[in-house]
């Protein structure tokens, strides 16, 4: 297997290569830095020119010059990394080294969440086949295919953050709002279930019921001025989650699992107090760590309590219950900082950014705050990425749950007695993730396409915002310097692909070894 | 009571939901079964077979309807609760499906996949269940069973695969075991080893066997009752001595007749005499055939040092089954391949090493008819053109004179003259088959090879198609190489007969010397191995074949 | 006899072939041209979309003047680009300026007016301008879709069929474009060819996008290669040329045209946002992504100039998605008719009224 990776490695590197002498030539050969320059006839443009001659080797010609810039990019193997300097006599890894986290953050937090969201959103689908759903979820998708990112940003903007900001300075749901929203959750819901007309419109009934109830619970409360989630309503949640996970992950049947799960749940309310405590105290990214190794600690224990045999699927149940009902916490916590944050004067009860990656003028030491504050700014940008790149995996996750349940040994698995649960989340489920994990990449690449159009949207200063300067700039340096990381991503996730692939699929990882 | 029924099937109808109207797959059915007994489906491809299996348990497509009744150890299975379904399927009627290799999941081991059945239906802790499946995989003679439970479906071969599936199938000792084409994918030894297998269990299991297949061998092999189904009806049912031996409806007769049997057909004169051999047609010398390297597969010899020649008007029969290199040597033998080493003569001339012209130049004395009905036509191209095209660029014809004798050939493979202008999907699988020897005979050939041409196709079909090239060669006198894994059909057309056996000649011969006096012992073998439709003759054989083995 | 619907046929011949041969029923007797015409016209939405994305491209390709050459064919619109007119101000909401005219309201009448999409901040008709736009970018789609499908064919069928040296080499070009993030290569190349004028940029563009598409031509050739009818053509002494354009290429063309219209739907929005940028088409040329990019600001005040091109790119982009789909379906040889929850409604009442 290390033999393989490091062969994957040494191609990988071929190919960045290969890739960056294409672009280096394709862009020096495209774009001349001295142009602007040339046109004028001021003296102190031709002195520009010959320090910018000399700086940047431009006499060299760019072939040749992509191996003197090569020889800096070498230098990482001995610790001495040199990317060349920008225009402006800049280094370019400093640079890269502001922009890299913050593109990371917004790619990642996009692509987990559409992945995420996207494939749940293709399994329902695809069982769902040719449903009110199916259909309506096949639309969206072709839609949001169509959809331009840079439009929906700007839409986006204006109605989810201009719009609502004037909404929270005078909050109040109207009646007909609520009744709008609330039959769209009824039927969102009920089209998500299915079955016959009387089971869609109980279904129905009951999300609109619960969806009107909770719209006025929160217009009554004002609770978008004081959100949070309290004990009461997290124990709430909790026991749905505990109860929903359980019957997804081992069917409610499994006694032991059901009741680790459940058991996981309660100690979310008890640990409520607590939590807050050290929330408030000792606010910071060690403590959540810590509570998250508490969380599969007390997991693997609570599953070695409730049952002698079949420890790992009773006490992945009660991990992952414990891990929701403990983000429940969390979110509960940033909740809380909601109304610090809203009066805080650089917010000024406009909490919805527009633009940028932090609220320069926010100084605080508060850990909740400033996570807050990060998040807020995520929210819009995040969000257009999603959209678009959900279509694709709600398409691609659809189709291949499809073409496995075509697949002959559904059929054995049926044949042996096993309930439908079993046969998608144990047989189905697990071939359909073969051919998506070589999706991944695509879908990343074309995020990062979409990173560079927000990030511009938005006034991020990430990759995109240096990129485009670069270009604008006719900075070779900077362009090759931006290209390069977003090649070792690709190539990165190529990798990993590859290896979810061969962890997944014996046949592959057999024949490797 | 006595005789308990484990299996009653009646008034069963199948429909098919098809473009706004329903299409009957089975229809009527009506089926007793017994502890410890073995009923037979059989039929061609579309009698409805398959669909009975899978509708029994309710593991139709969507679009299927369901009607009659089907009791099992007296429970309804129609429109039953899923639970009840649930808990009837896998514990009282197992399933043995025809294709091992998709039917097991590919991402879990044979051991998981046994142990998952044996703990949906019984109260029983992972050491207790691994424990039983261990059992089970000894008991269906995998070899190494401690390590083969921990082995993925694709790291077995295709009998132990299907091994591993009877294993599962009767993890939770059945009351009844549903067989659907459970030796199809196999070859005939290790066909004769499954059928063995699923005969011993049975008996020690006292199970109660619903067998669906094609091969009336099998049947012959296995079956106490048959019953006989023909576009989803049950034309015939009965014992399988009535059957066999009495057959009443014309169905029956017709089908058992179309049935190659080994060793009753009659010799075939050879056209010229033994002592006086002209040159040879297809002259093979030591020849050595290698899958090449690539990427990080090792390269393979298919074929080692093969020597065999073949004589004008003569058919040469080349047996061996899967994995031998017989459609390897018939490959090659048209230039389709390389050869790493030997020589090749065709007419006189050698193809070893000839460049494309001198190819083409040798390919016009040759023809060659495809295995795969499906994939040997190029579906966007009208038969006319895929007859004519040899014709067309060898440039003996254009035009009106081509398709004058495109007309011919579809008249002599006895194909209607307008079915030049349709398309393959049009055609039914025999029909695909005479339009790919049109083909081959379009440059009237001196060799023509048959690579596994009748293998997909049924009975009646392959008879009729056998027919047919018997009389066409009778006509034509051409040589041929007719490559197949039947022993039963090659016996039918060959004159003479080759075995392979792991890229190896390992016999040749007369037809009869080879059939009745093989020398070889795995020539011995897979003569024995070939399920003969005959009850009576097929025990005598099933008993020799097990008192060899000890 | 039964209760099933009709039966005029013998059911030998309804059955032959199985359950495979019972959903052939519906294709016997056709050609695969007509097969595939009449599983695409089956797709409603592709054929909406289909009608629609013709219907647009007649509209905007006819409503400006269009120059060939010396030729100048008169569009039937009153205005064009360079017309600057009075800015129109009278009954606009909330003193806004050249709002538009246009009128759908069913009680009112249906009307254009002297400016249906508005006027820009200098005047200019918004209604030519954005035609102007939508002209450009479906030149720019049909120009990529084109020589990507193109170069990707003869890439991939070359790799495909050859294999060896030959295939490792392209391949590897696949590879060194498709690590490189395409909107990053392509404003590289658009900040220069945008200048040059918007054919050039798209050629260039289409310079970029072949790779996908030969990618899966050369899966396809490798896989149709294999088939024995291929070699039934070589043994009948077919050269390499023709077995690859007369065999193989003929049953690859459902995945091409897929991939094209695939292609071009992409196209679209790469060009927008490349416009968007400021690397695409470039002022004073008008595209529907330098629009939206122009008048963003102005979404507060007069929503209309955001409006109107973005509602033709999702408009062209929707329809070429959903064509593409339809092809899909009706090239896919899997493709069965599926089976609704009408359909199954009306086979019951067909039962219940047999009995």
């Amino acid at each position: 297997m290390l033999g393989y990776i490091m062969r994957r490695i040494g191609v990988s590197i071929m190919i960045l290569f290969g890739s960056s002498f294409l672009v280096y030539n394709l862009a020096a050969y495209a774009s001349d830095p001295l142009a602007e320059l040339r046109l004028s006839a001021d003296d102190g443009a031709r002195q520009q020119i010959i320090a910018l001659t000399r700086d940047l080797q431009l006499d060299v010609p760019p072939p040749l010059r992509y191996f003197l810039w090569l020889k800096g990019i070498l230098g990482v193997f001995v610790g001495k990394l040199n990317m060349g300097m920008t225009r402006e006599a800049s280094s370019v890894q400093e640079e890269l080294a502001f922009a890299i986290p913050v593109t990371l953050r917004l790619v990642l937090a996009a692509s987990v969440t559409a992945l995420l969201v996207g494939i749940a959103f293709g399994i329902i689908s695809a069982l769902r086949q040719y449903s009110r759903f199916d259909y309506a979820m096949t639309f969206m998708a072709f839609v949001l295919f169509s959809l331009p990112i840079f439009w929906v940003a700007v839409l986006l903007k204006e109605f989810m953050a201009i719009q609502f900001n004037n909404f929270l300075s005078e909050p109040s749901i109207p009646l007909k709002w609520m009744f709008i929203f609330s039959c769209f959750t009824g039927v969102f819901w009920s089209s998500l279930f299915g079955g016959e007309r009387k089971r869609f419109w109980s279904v129905f009934a009951g999300a609109f019921a619960t969806g009107f109830v909770i719209l006025w619970a929160i217009d009554f409360t004002d609770w978008y001025l004081h959100p949070g989630l309290g004990p009461i309503l997290i124990g709430f949640l909790s026991v749905g989650i505990a109860i929903g996970v359980a019957s997804i992950s081992t069917g409610l049947t499994n006694i032991p699992a059901r009741n680790a799960a459940l058991t996981m749940a309660g100690l979310a309310v008890l640990w409520y107090y607590p939590a807050q405590w050290l929330f408030n105290n000792h606010g910071s990214y060690l403590v959540i760590l810590l509570m998250l190794a508490l969380i599969v600690g007390t997991g693997f224990i609570c599953a070695s309590l409730f049952s002698k045999v079949d420890r790992g699927p009773i006490a992945r149940t009660a991990i992952i219950t414990g891990v929701i009902s403990g983000f429940l916490l969390f979110v509960d916590r940033i909740m809380q900082s909601w109304q610090p944050y809203f009066i805080t004067d650089a917010v000024n009860g406009r909490p919805v950014p527009t633009y940028g990656q932090r609220k320069d003028q926010l100084v605080t030491a508060d850990f909740w705050l400033n996570n807050l504050d990060i998040i807020m700014h995520l929210i819009l940008p995040t969000f257009a990425l999603i959209l678009i790149s959900l279509a694709g995996w709600i398409r691609y996750s659809r189709g291949a749950l499809l073409e496995v349940l075509n697949q002959d040994y559904i059929r054995t698995a049926r044949a042996k007695g096993l309930n439908e649960r079993t046969v998608i989340t144990r047989h189905a489920l697990r071939n359909m993730m073969l051919p998506l994990s070589s999706l991944f990449v695509g879908e990343f690449v074309g995020l990062i396409g979409g990173a560079v159009i927000t990030e511009r949207v938005f006034g991020w200063s990430g990759m995109g915002t240096l990129g485009i300067r670069a270009i604008n700039s006719y900075d070779l340096n900077l362009l090759m310097g931006v290209t390069l990381l977003l090649s070792t991503l690709v190539v990165l996730g190529n990798l990993l692909a590859d290896l979810v692939y061969s962890a997944l699929d014996p046949r592959i990882r057999l024949v490797k070894e | 009571m006595g005789t308990e029924k484990v299996l009653e099937i009646s008034d069963f109808n199948v429909d098919f939901w098809v473009d706004g109207v329903w299409y009957p797959a089975v229809i009527d059915m009506n089926l007793g079964l017994a502890a410890g007994k073995v009923t037979a489906i059989v039929g061609e491809s579309g009698s409805g077979k398959s669909t009975t299996a899978l509708g029994l348990m309710s593991l139709l497509a969507s679009n299927a309807r369901i009607n009659g009744s089907v009791k099992v150890k007296g429970e309804e299975m129609v429109n039953a609760k899923s639970a009840i379904l649930h808990r009837f399927r896998g514990r009282e009627v197992a399933y043995i499906f025809q294709e091992p290799m998709t039917a097991l999941n590919p991402l879990y081991t044979i051991g998981f996949q046994i142990i998952e059945t044996l703990r949906n239906h019984f109260d029983m802790g992972p050491k207790e269940a691994q424990k039983r499946a261990l059992e089970l995989i000894t008991m269906v003679d995998i070899p190494e069973p401690e390590k083969s439970i921990n082995k993925y479906p694709h790291q077995l071969s295709g009998g132990q695969r299907q091994r591993a599936m009877i294993a599962q199938a009767l993890a939770c000792d059945p009351a009844l075991l549903i067989a659907d084409e459970p030796t199809t994918a196999l070859d005939v030894t290790v066909q004769a080893e499954i059928l063995d297998l699923m005969r011993g269990l049975k008996d020690k299991l006292n199970s109660a066997i619903l067998l669906i297949t094609h091969d009336m061998g099998v049947v012959a092999d296995m079956a106490d009752e048959i019953l006989v189904m023909k576009d989803g009806i049950t034309v015939e049912h009965g014992t399988a001595d009535q059957i066999f031996n009495k057959p009443r409806h014309p169905y029956t007769q017709q089908l058992l007749s179309a049935v190659p049997k080994l060793g009753s057909s009659l010799k075939r004169v050879l056209a010229f005499r033994q002592d006086a051999k002209p040159a040879p047609v297809l002259k093979l010398t030591d020849v050595t055939i290698e899958y090449p390297k690539r990427g990080r597969v090792p390269a393979f010899t298919a074929v080692k040092n093969f020597s065999l020649e073949i004589y004008p008007g003569e058919i040469v029969g080349l047996v061996g089954e899967s994995g031998s290199g017989k459609t390897t040597v018939g490959r090659a033998a048209i230039g389709l391949l390389p050869v790493k080493a030997g020589s090749i003569e065709i007419v006189g001339k050698e193809i070893a090493g000839a460049n494309q012209a001198q190819l083409s130049a040798i390919r016009r004395h040759t023809g060659i008819v495809f295995q795969d009905p499906a994939s040997s036509l190029n579906p966007r191209l009208p038969i006319g053109e895929s007859i004519g095209e040899p014709i067309y660029l060898a440039k003996i014809a254009k035009g009106t004179d081509l398709a004058r004798m495109v007309e011919e050939l579809l008249d002599q493979v006895e194909l209607p003259r307008s079915y030049r202008n349709r398309y393959p999907h049009e055609l039914s699988g025999g029909q695909r088959q005479r339009v790919g020897i049109a083909r081959a005979l379009a440059l009237t050939p001196d060799l023509l090879i048959a690579d596994e041409p009748t293998s997909a196709l049924d009975v009646s079909v392959q008879s009729r198609f056998l027919d047919l090239l018997t009389e066409l060669q009778e006509k034509l006198k051409f040589a041929c190489l007719f490559i197949s894994h039947d022993l039963a059909v090659v016996d039918i057309l060959a004159h003479r007969i080759a075995v392979m056996q792991n890229g190896l000649l390992v016999e040749t011969g007369d037809r009869d010397d080879i059939l009745l006096r093989p020398q070889n012992d795995y020539t011995r073998r897979l003569i024995s191995a070939v399920p003969v439709p005959d009850p009576a003759e097929q025990r005598i054989r099933r008993e020799a074949r097990l008192a060899a083995k000890k | 006899m039964k209760l099933f619907g009709r039966r005029e046929k013998p059911i030998g011949e309804i059955l032959s072939g199985g359950e495979s041969a019972i959903a052939n029923k519906e294709v016997e007797g056709l050609s695969l041209g007509q097969i595939v015409r009449r599983r695409f016209f089956r797709h409603r939405a592709a054929v909406v979309a289909l009608f629609l994305l013709s219907s647009v491209i007649v509209f905007v390709m006819t409503a400006l003047d269009t120059k060939i050459g010396p030729l100048r064919i008169p569009g039937w619109w009153r205005w064009t680009v360079e017309d600057i007119p009075d800015l129109r101000f009278e009954d606009c909401p909330g003193g806004t300026i050249g709002c538009p005219t246009l009128s759908v309201n069913p009680f009112s009448g249906f009307g254009m007016g002297t400016h249906p999409f508005g006027q820009d901040d200098i005047g200019r008709d918004y209604f030519a301008l954005v035609m102007n736009g939508a002209r450009r970018s479906l030149m720019i789609m049909f120009i990529i879709g084109f020589l990507a499908g193109f170069i990707g064919v003869v890439v991939g069928s070359i790799s495909g069929f050859y294999g060896g040296i030959v295939d490792a080499v392209l391949m590897r070009l696949v590879d060194f474009i498709q690590t490189v993030p395409i909107i990053i290569i392509a404003a590289v190349i658009g900040k220069t060819a945008g200048r040059v004028g918007p054919v050039f940029l798209a050629l260039f563009l289409g310079l970029l996008t072949w790779t996908g598409l030969a990618r899966l031509i050369r899966a396809q050739f490798l896989s149709l290669r294999e088939l024995e009818f291929v070699d039934a053509a070589r043994v009948a002494g077919a050269s390499n040329a023709r077995i690859a354009f007369k065999h193989i290429l003929p049953n690859a063309v459902g995945q091409i045209i897929v991939t094209v219209t695939l292609i071009m739907a992409g196209a679209i929005l790469t060009e927008t946002a490349l416009s968007y940028l400021g690397f695409g088409v470039v002022a004073p040329d008008v595209s529907l992504g330098l629009l939206i990019s122009e008048y963003q600001t102005s979404f507060t005040t007069r929503p209309w100039l955001f409006w109107w091109p973005g509602f033709f790119i999702i408009t062209i982009a929707l329809c070429v998605n959903f064509i593409g789909d339809g092809l899909r379906d009706a090239f896919d040889p899997r493709q069965r008719r599926r089976i609704t929850k009408k359909d199954r409604l009306q086979a019951k009442l067909q039962v219940k009224a047999g009995a």
